[in-house]
């Protein structure tokens, strides 16, 4: 039998799942490998073959892998020597940033000091100007003395940003062919091939990142295919990619700004499989772990995807406060809300839940690692919603003591006593969550009522059906392999390539001789992307979208096509699509402005992945484990308590009931009902 | 209502207004609202009392809306019906130029009144003189539209709309950002019927008293932890034209009542340039500084605002008197926090900054492209460095009070026929001390042009730096050169086809001897 593999390695584990042709799967779970990634990569493979009984050789499917390695390279900042290389006079573009002070009401701001140091930027005298034309050529012997200077100061790698170059990239051209030529080792980007975008800063920003995290992903890689080949696994492996694509090792070793958060990004698509195989046009992925909770908008059951991306955002994840990446990514927004979140009471006398997290170390108090804040998790405890002796399946026991002490405390400084503090901590979280994901879907136009929701990691489940309540939710979704979500993304999304160039220009003066040539070289990079990813050249299908905006504003709106837009060049009919996207974002639309073309894009995607999914076996409904006293329902009376792999299809429960699993555990509250669907997914809907 | 319940209906509040201001700024025409975030956004009581800001915005709009909510509720109380939808921008009564335009939607549950939702934002054009600082005389400086209905019953003010249509130069930007302000009222009023609901709420005076309330008590308490008396600043800065400004500020804490009293007595008067300051901005800008220092985390509203208070000699360049000249109000506006800055770090110096470059710098182009096509650009602008803390140095080419966000070179060249020669740090020119000072940037540019064209520039502080604190050096003044010929020009300025632009903005003041 074929077998596929995924492997995520996130922050804590590395999560491993196998699939068979006939859809069974086998998965694991084993703790990250901070030192060396790549053996926690084969040990949880080695784990999950062996459970599975399953040798290597009879891996001939994809083995798809999302990592973490760019995030923590860049949030460590221990990579090696990397340099800029600017434009004359323009050579301080990361220290200028957008001169944004993104927070306005903290006379003690801080900026994170650039990626690449002043003392690592060198200026070559060159110019393009606006309109691509060549003011000024490379000068050949200038290139040398420079390669010489990155020699002599140990620089293994390059990032080459000049002006314009989104425009005319033969300037960068030029340098990288000399560097290359004298210093063959050293690892060239070039901002016209990895983010060939205007506007300075941020295209600088992100060739700056792909070149830091060039050094450390290639021999990364280049370990991964040598592991895979002594691990006798037949098939080279697919990189998961921030935009929810997934292309060749080789593709990804050149770009690997582009690898970044790949894992949320699978979480995202397979939530949008659930999407698809439930029928759902829109779904709101919920992601809730120790210390963020991330969502998701999918919509016609694809995750929406954003065209800049801020990674490392050192103040409380305020926008701004991170480096800019103009790549293609999965548009999620993430909330400092989670288990490990610190619960305290402001100046006002308010009830205020995190930024603050006590992450896993020393963790909620009730861990019993030495924290003495109360934490979401330790009101959920204290709530009866988690069972002190069944956390992570028994392995892990809580204290209930230590989460007793640490919410008295703060129950006095309210006023109030524990079991009112715990319950309002589990309502503030929830109406954070809430929040965030409200604007979050204002900020795309869309209304957040009625729109189901998927929940997953570890704390999500406990706190789904209240986020669902307070947004109007239709259900709230709990799909299975819940632990594993984001590998399983990877192994239900085709491969695929999203692309995007720079070309401003007014709409309605289109010269179609130069969008002929830029979407034949982006159709042309995109296939020989994709045929290296193991496709074959007939089965890749082409979309062709733009960015454009009315003349006079600054941000864009990306419109996708029905078909190759050289084909009928009817600029009335791009005109009506991005009319009728703005109206659906804005609800209006103003009269008689031009409109202004930003950028094209191109998105080249493999054959579909056939895969049904698993079905339970269908059993005889299953009765309760046991059952408890919910602190949080008080007059519900003692509540059932099921073990979530006794459950059989089309089981019903009426809440409130709570249902455990190992790594999680569903609370459904009064007044809602759950029933186990086909696929093994817990579908929760509050009673009308 | 307990901390729990408070703490819930709270942040709703702030969600729905920030929600709101958030489609705004992705919405608007107007280039200094989205890339800047020069808007506000709040939600008043039936009282016209503010309850809560957006999370964005700034300083001079916010704080200006505060007050333009509570004298348009005043001055409409028992005239408004279901549909009504109130406008202006008198610049005494709202943000201090009339391109800033409030809107105010009074928020009806069936027919009873439950709130307002309010909007400023800073529109594309309001006809008259344009960007800049050089009309006579406010008449001068374009469209004054008094306190009116701009919907009367859910139907549009047609004269008015006719008016405002005919008196500006972008007519479809500024209705496209009205209609903006208008929906935006809507929903937010929508979203706060739907949370009453929820809650369980006929309406919200018992929670706007409750926020407002606890609000004042903990500025107060705050206040209260200061050493009584009264402490000097004064700043003195150079704009367009060579005039030196001065500000003066006397803040006197009284930790008795818990209030705070700045007073700007001394400080110099009009000036026959649009730099003057309305009372509301100073008083924005001034309640800013003093709540940035003392309690930043704290959320802003009437109650917040309450125990400072701020006074000026009436005519003066930060009380302005009708007719003097506004436009360029940020000239001088963004200087308001120094001397209080400078009073307070003699109370609390580990949390004030030394003075920084102040006004952003900012930059208009016109003229013809080589197809002979006009263009006027967007207005454009640099900051300098911003001053440094007790223990920090300054950001480099960052602004303080505003955080204004610039244009990249290349969305600047892709508009129109500029060509930059250099953007870069101007190393060495924040202030030397214990922390230093930012460092300001120096910009160069020319046009590709075979014909005359104008250049709008406002630079300031070039012929003194920042102080610095505690015997820390100065930041370095700026220079503003035209073929390396320094100029101070308050209006637009002729330019000859190779004439070469060199801005070199200021650096911020250290802090402590080094």
């Amino acid at each position: 039998m074929t077998y596929s593999l995924a492997v995520d390695i996130g922050g804590t584990f590395t999560d491993v799942v196998l699939r068979g042709a006939n859809g069974a799967l086998s998965l694991d779970k084993t703790l990250t490998t901070h030192d060396d990634l790549l053996k926690g990569f084969f040990r949880g493979v080695d784990l999950v073959l062996g459970k599975a009984g399953v040798r290597a050789e009879e891996v001939t499917g994809v083995v798809v892998h999302a990592t973490t390695i760019v995030t923590n390279a860049l949030i460590e900042r221990k990579g090696f020597p990397t340099a800029l290389i600017a434009t004359k006079g323009f050579g301080d573009v990361l220290s200028i940033r957008n001169e944004h002070r993104y927070e306005m009401y903290d006379p003690q701001i801080e900026f994170a000091p650039p990626l690449i140091p002043h003392e690592a930027t060198f200026e070559l005298d060159e110019r393009v100007l606006a309109d691509g034309t060549i003011l000024r050529e490379v000068d050949r012997a200038q290139v040398e003395a420079l390669a010489a200077k990155l020699k002599a100061e140990g620089i293994v790698s390059v990032a080459i940003c000049l002006l314009n170059s989104f425009r005319n990239p033969a300037n960068e051209r030029a340098v990288a062919a000399v560097l290359s030529e004298m210093l063959p080792d050293l690892y060239i980007s070039l901002s016209s091939s990895i983010a060939p975008q205007i506007r300075e800063y941020p295209r600088t920003s992100t060739t700056a990142v792909n070149a830091y995290a060039m050094p450390i992903t290639q021999p990364y890689l280049h370990g991964l295919e040598v592991g895979l080949e002594k691990a006798r696994i037949p098939n080279r492996a697919l990189i998961m990619l921030s935009s929810g694509g997934i292309i060749g090792a080789e593709v990804a070793a050149r770009n690997p700004v582009r690898m970044i958060e790949s894992g949320p990004a699978a979480g995202a698509l397979a939530a949008s499989w659930y999407a698809e195989r439930l029928g759902l046009d829109r779904l709101l992925s919920f992601d809730m772990g120790g210390t963020t909770a991330k969502a998701c908008l999918i919509e016609n059951k694809k995750p929406l995807v954003a065209g800049t991306f801020e990674v490392d955002r050192m103040y409380r994840f305020c926008e701004g406060s991170g480096m800019p990446l103009t790549i293609p990514s999965v548009d999620m927004i993430e909330i400092g809300a989670g288990g490990g979140s610190i619960a305290s009471v402001d100046d006002l006398g308010l009830l205020k839940v995190g930024p603050r997290s006590a992450g896993s170390n020393p963790g909620p108090a009730c861990y019993g690692q030495g924290g003495t804040s109360p934490t979401v998790t330790d009101a959920d405890l204290l709530l009866g919603l988690l069972d002190a002796e069944n956390f992570l399946g028994g392995d892990m026991h809580l204290d209930r003591p230590a989460a007793e002490a640490a919410m008295g405390r703060l129950a006095k400084a309210l006023h109030t006593d524990v079991t009112r503090t715990a319950d309002g901590i589990y309502r503030i979280v929830a109406e954070t969550m809430a929040g965030a994901a409200r604007a979050h879907l204002t900020d795309r136009g869309v209304d957040h009522r009625g729109i189901p929701l998927l929940a997953f990691g570890g704390a999500g489940p406990v706190h789904a059906c209240a986020v669902g309540g307070l947004l109007g939710s239709t259900a709230v979704i709990f799909p299975p392999q819940a632990s594993v979500l984001s590998a399983f993304g990877t192994l239900v999304t085709p491969v695929r390539l999203d692309l995007v160039r720079s070309a401003l220009g007014n709409l309605e003066a289109l010269d179609w001789k130069d969008v002929d040539r830029l979407l034949n070289e982006m159709t042309d990079e995109a296939i020989a992307a994709l045929e290296q990813a193991g496709c074959e050249r007939k089965t890749v299908r082409l979309i062709f979208g733009a960015d454009l905006r009315y003349f006079g504003q600054q941000n864009e709106l990306s419109i996708t096509f029905e078909k190759d837009p050289r084909e009928d060049r009817d600029i009335a009919s791009i005109r009506s699509n991005f009319e009728a996207s703005y109206h659906a974002q804005y609800g209006v639309n103003p009269s008689h402005v031009p409109l202004e073309i930003v950028s094209w894009r191109l998105t080249a995607q493999g054959p579909d992945i056939h895969f049904d999914g698993t079905a339970s076996a269908a059993r005889a409904p299953a009765k309760p484990k046991t059952e408890r006293k919910i602190a949080l329902w008080p007059d519900a009376g003692p509540v059932p308590v099921y073990d979530r792999l006794s459950l059989a299809t089309n089981q019903k429960i009426a809440g409130p009931a709570i249902i455990e699993e190992r790594e999680t555990t569903i609370v459904l509250p009064p007044k809602w009902e759950a029933v186990v669907n086909e696929l093994g997914c817990i579908v929760a809907k509050e009673r009308a | 209502m307990d901390g729990i319940e408070l703490e819930i209906l709270w942040s709703n509040l702030i969600g729905i207004v920030s929600e709101q201001a958030k489609a705004l700024q992705r919405i608007a025409f107007s280039p200094i609202v989205r890339e800047a975030g020069d808007l506000a956004s709040g939600l008043f009581d039936a009282r016209g009392r503010m309850v809560a800001q957006a999370n964005t915005g700034t300083p001079g709009h916010i704080n200006s809306l505060a007050a333009a909510g509570k004298s348009l509720a005043d001055l409409f109380h028992n005239q408004l019906v279901p549909g009504d939808i109130i406008i202006t921008n008198d610049p005494w009564m709202s943000a201090g130029h009339f391109f800033d335009i409030t809107v105010l939607s009074p928020i009806f549950w069936d027919d009873r009144l439950i709130g307002f939702i309010g909007s400023t934002i800073h529109h594309t054009d309001i006809g008259g003189y344009g960007i800049g600082a050089g009309a006579r005389d406010i008449h001068e400086e374009g469209l004054w539209i008094p306190p009116l209905k701009f919907y009367e019953a859910g139907k549009p003010n047609a004269v008015l709309h006719d008016i405002i249509r005919r008196n500006v130069r972008t007519p479809d930007h500024v209705f496209g950002d009205l209609s903006a302000q208008v929906s935006s009222g809507r929903a937010g009023g929508e979203r706060l019927i739907a949370l009453c609901k929820r809650a369980g709420l006929r309406d919200i005076e018992e929670l706007s008293e409750e926020i407002i309330s606890r609000s004042e008590a903990a500025t107060r308490r705050a206040i209260r932890a200061l050493p009584a008396g009264t402490w000097h600043g004064e700043s003195r800065f150079d704009v367009p034209g060579g005039d030196v400004i001065e500000l003066k500020a006397a803040v006197t804490v009284d930790n008795e009542a818990g209030d705070v009293v700045i007073d700007f007595a001394g400080s110099s008067g009009a000036s026959p340039l649009g730099i003057n300051v309305v009372m509301n901005y100073t008083h924005a800008y001034s309640t800013f500084a003093v709540r940035s220092c003392l309690n930043p985390e704290q959320p802003n509203n009437y109650g917040s605002l309450a125990p400072i208070k701020v006074k000026a000699p009436e005519g003066s360049i930060v009380n302005a008197a009708y007719p003097s000249p506004l436009n360029a109000r940020h000239v001088v506006g963004m200087f308001v926090p120094m001397p209080i800055l400078k009073a307070l770090h003699q109370v609390i110096p580990d949390r004030v900054l030394a003075e920084g470059s102040g006004a952003v710098w900012t930059v208009q182009i016109q003229g013809k492209k080589p197809s002979g096509e006009a263009f006027t650009s967007s207005m454009f602008n640099y900051s300098g460095g911003m001053g440094a803390r007790a223990q920090k140095p300054g950001p480099s080419a960052t602004c303080y009070p505003t955080g204004v966000a610039a244009v990249p070179v290349e969305i600047l060249e892709a508009a129109m026929p500029i060509v930059f020669d250099k953007r870069q740090l101007r190393r060495g020119s924040g202030g030397e001390g214990r922390s230093r000072g930012g460092d300001g940037q120096v910009i160069g540019f020319h046009m590709r042009t075979d014909q005359p064209w104008l250049l709008n520039a406002v630079p300031s502080r070039l012929d003194r730096g920042p102080d610095g604190l505690d015997g820390a050096a100065p930041g370095a003044a700026g220079r503003f050169t035209v073929n390396g010929k320094s100029m101070s020009e308050p209006r637009k300025m002729t330019m000859q086809p190779g004439d070469v632009v060199l801005l070199e903005t200021p650096g911020g003041g250290g802090y402590g001897l080094a």
